[in-house]
């Protein structure tokens, strides 16, 4: 090696360092440890026990189903509200952008704790404004935290509350992005507003839109703040049980760290999995 | 096919006007060129034209029709835009269509367009291309041909060849003015670029600060511009402005007087009586010096820089006086920078404008 190179090595060595202990390492290591037993001490290797695990757990089917439940209709519904709320934004008719482009965004920046709490307090069965506004419209009050499906709309809507600005904001980049002119030039040729929305917008605005998808199937897969903190621990008994949920009881509270690795390596297969498919399914045509 | 008609057009925004009272009959099949220095309000008014901006105040007529209040679309134009505005993610075919699908035109006819377009522009080959697949001057033929198909009544051209370089720039200029010939349809064409506008305009309107200076034909504005913007605007390279004071002034003429030495007079057939010692400017262009001796007065002036570019030579001087002037020459092959030089001035092909830029006739 050059001795220029190895100058070069030398400086980047720190930061190498750091990375290979705390980002390469743990990867590495938490997929060994997910063929160990480690409820024994010493720990010791045992490839089908936590694999096999997993595979009969009913608690991990129930977790992985109410995840994509969550996930194939979250996702699609914020990724829509998202390109609706960015259209807005990007009107021209629109007065005070910069505020309402905060006010869109500002979710993201909340701490979860208080969001979480917040929330609590809105759809609180008694007193919870929520309910408040569904009597006065003569239904029935909804116990929101007591009832499985209704626990699990309550999470789809928290996380599409906290994260559709956020997708919103990325989109309104897309659209701006767009030249102007293209519009005029629809115009002229006598395609309307929504004829140009869907011809011209929509389908410019298709690598934005897959890329928030991608995210937004990551962040959902990992999904944890919400059902821990809003529907009390994945309550009621379970219903808003997703996987980040389970890994982390497994991991922390029963501190079975093999399994909990092997949930762990099944949630990042599955976000790579259906992100891929996301991508083959809108790839360009050839 | 339709004429245009602009009766007292004025564009504000908020409390800035950018277009002044505009007045301009434009006739069927006409080929206008509006000209002028970046930033007069060019693109604006064909945009009110096409309906792409509101009008303040005024009238817009397109085939004797008040289009006001008209949608862009119900106007019969087509416009061709400075960055060719195609729909990046269409094929070049799809491109050329999309408007008329969008409208349930019957498919015959979409195709038949379609072909004929293609046809006309010579890009039959590139139909299944996208925008980013082709170069600059393929890209300027699809937007051209988009224009096409909707068969307007006028065309309207934004700057549409200021992307690309020298000689496609040429060659696409011929071949608008050939597409002008074939089609008959009325063209309104904005340019910065006053060759462009020279070589392709029947009719050539000059704005300057959305005022509309002169209108008329391209040789017209050159052998008789009404004031100096117009004298400075056309002809290349830029007419040369002399600072002169007025000696004496009959009913015959007025004779101006050059500072500088040797003392330069030089009688003009100005039937505007002006009053001596009047400071006026006077006007030469380049290629109409002349040879020492044979014109109406002869001046000397210091070569700063002499540029041969074999069919002619530019001569950068200045005169005893100090003011800059370019010399066209084509026989001074020989004369090299720092060298004396004496030319001719002739009183027929020399303009007076006064202090205001108004031309003295
Ligand atoms: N949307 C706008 N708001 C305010 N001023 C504008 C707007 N569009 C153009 N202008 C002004 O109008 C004048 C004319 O602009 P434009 O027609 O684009 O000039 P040109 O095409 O001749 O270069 C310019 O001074 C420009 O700054
Ligand atoms: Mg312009």
């Amino acid at each position: 090696m050059p001795s220029r190179n190895r100058v070069a090595y030398a400086f980047l060595a720190p930061y190498l360092l750091i990375f290979a202990t705390f980002w390469v390492w743990p990867i590495i290591s938490s997929f060994l440890l997910s063929f160990q037993n480690t409820r024994v001490n010493p720990w010791r290797f045992q490839p089908s026990l936590n694999w096999g695990r997993l595979v009969a757990d009913p608690a991990f089917y129930n977790a992985l189903y109410n995840t994509l439940i969550i996930l194939v209709i979250q996702v699609p519904v914020m990724i829509a509200l998202a390109t609706v709320m960015a259209v807005l934004l990007n009107s021209p008719l629109l007065k005070a952008r910069p505020l309402y482009r905060f006010a869109f965004f500002a979710p993201v920046v909340v701490g979860e704790v208080a969001y979480a709490a917040v929330f609590r307090l809105m759809f609180s069965a008694d007193f919870g404004i929520i309910n408040k506004l569904i009597t006065s419209i003569g239904f029935a009050p909804v116990s929101w935290f007591d009832n499985a499906t209704a626990a699990m709309i309550l999470i789809i809507i928290a996380v599409t509350w906290r994260w559709a600005g956020y997708n919103a904001i990325i989109i309104l980049a897309g659209l701006q992005s767009i030249p102007g002119d293209v519009y005029e030039a629809a115009t002229l040729d006598r395609v309307s507003k929504r004829q140009q929305f869907l011809h011209i917008t929509l389908p410019l605005l298709k690598p934005i839109i897959l890329f928030c998808a991608v995210l937004s199937v990551i962040g959902t897969m990992q999904l944890f703040t919400e059902p821990f903190l809003i529907t009390n621990r994945g309550g009621p008994g379970g219903g808003t049980e997703t996987l980040g949920l389970l890994l982390y009881r497994q991991g922390f509270t029963s501190l079975n760290f093999g399994y909990a690795s092997a949930i762990a390596y099944t949630i990042a297969a599955l976000a790579i999995a259906i992100s891929l498919l996301n991508l083959w399914v809108a790839r360009e045509p050839k | 096919m339709a004429g245009l008609s602009l009766k007292n057009v004025t564009k504000r925004y908020g409390m800035l006007e950018v277009i002044h009272g505009a007045n301009l009959e434009i006739a069927d099949g006409e080929f206008v060129v509006f000209v002028g220095p970046s930033g007069c309000g060019k693109s604006t008014l064909l945009r009110m034209i096409a309906g792409l901006e509101d009008i303040v105040e005024g009238e817009i007529r397109i085939g004797g029709k008040v289009v006001n209040d008209a949608e862009p679309s119900d106007r019969g134009i087509a416009m061709v835009f400075q960055s060719y505005a195609l729909y990046p993610h269409m094929t070049v075919g799809e491109n050329l269509s999309f408007g008329l699908r969008m409208n349930g035109n019957p498919r015959v006819d979409t195709e038949r367009r379609v072909r004929r377009a293609a046809e006309i522009l010579q890009i039959n080959e590139l139909m299944q291309r996208r925008p980013k697949q082709l170069s600059g001057g393929q890209r300027q033929r699809v937007a051209i041909g988009r224009a096409i198909v909707r068969e307007p009544q006028v065309f309207l051209f934004d700057e549409p060849l200021s992307n690309l370089d020298a000689e496609l720039r040429v060659q696409m200029r011929v071949e608008i003015s050939r597409l002008h010939k074939q089609l008959g349809t009325t063209m309104v064409y904005v340019t910065h670029d006053q060759t462009e506008a020279m070589t392709l305009a029947d009719k050539i309107v000059v704005l300057r600060a959305g005022k509309i200076e002169q209108v008329g034909a391209p040789l017209d504005l050159y052998d008789d511009p009404a004031n100096r913007f117009v004298a400075g605007f056309v002809g290349s390279p830029k007419m040369n402005f002399l600072e002169t004071k007025v000696t004496s002034s009959d009913a015959t003429g007025v004779s101006v007087s050059l500072d500088c030495e040797p003392a330069v007079r030089l009688s003009l057939p100005v039937k505007t009586p002006i009053a001596e010692g009047t400071a006026v400017t006077l006007g030469v262009r380049p290629e109409h010096f002349l040879t020492a001796g044979s014109g109406d007065a002869d001046l000397t002036v210091h070569v700063d820089v002499a540029e041969h570019l074999g069919n002619t030579s530019y001569v950068h001087a200045s005169t005893a006086g100090g003011e800059q002037l370019i010399i066209e020459r084509p026989e001074s092959r020989t004369v090299a920078n720092r060298d004396q030089l004496t030319v001719a001035l002739s009183a027929r092909r020399t303009f007076l404008f006064d202090s205001q830029g108004n031309r003295l006739r």
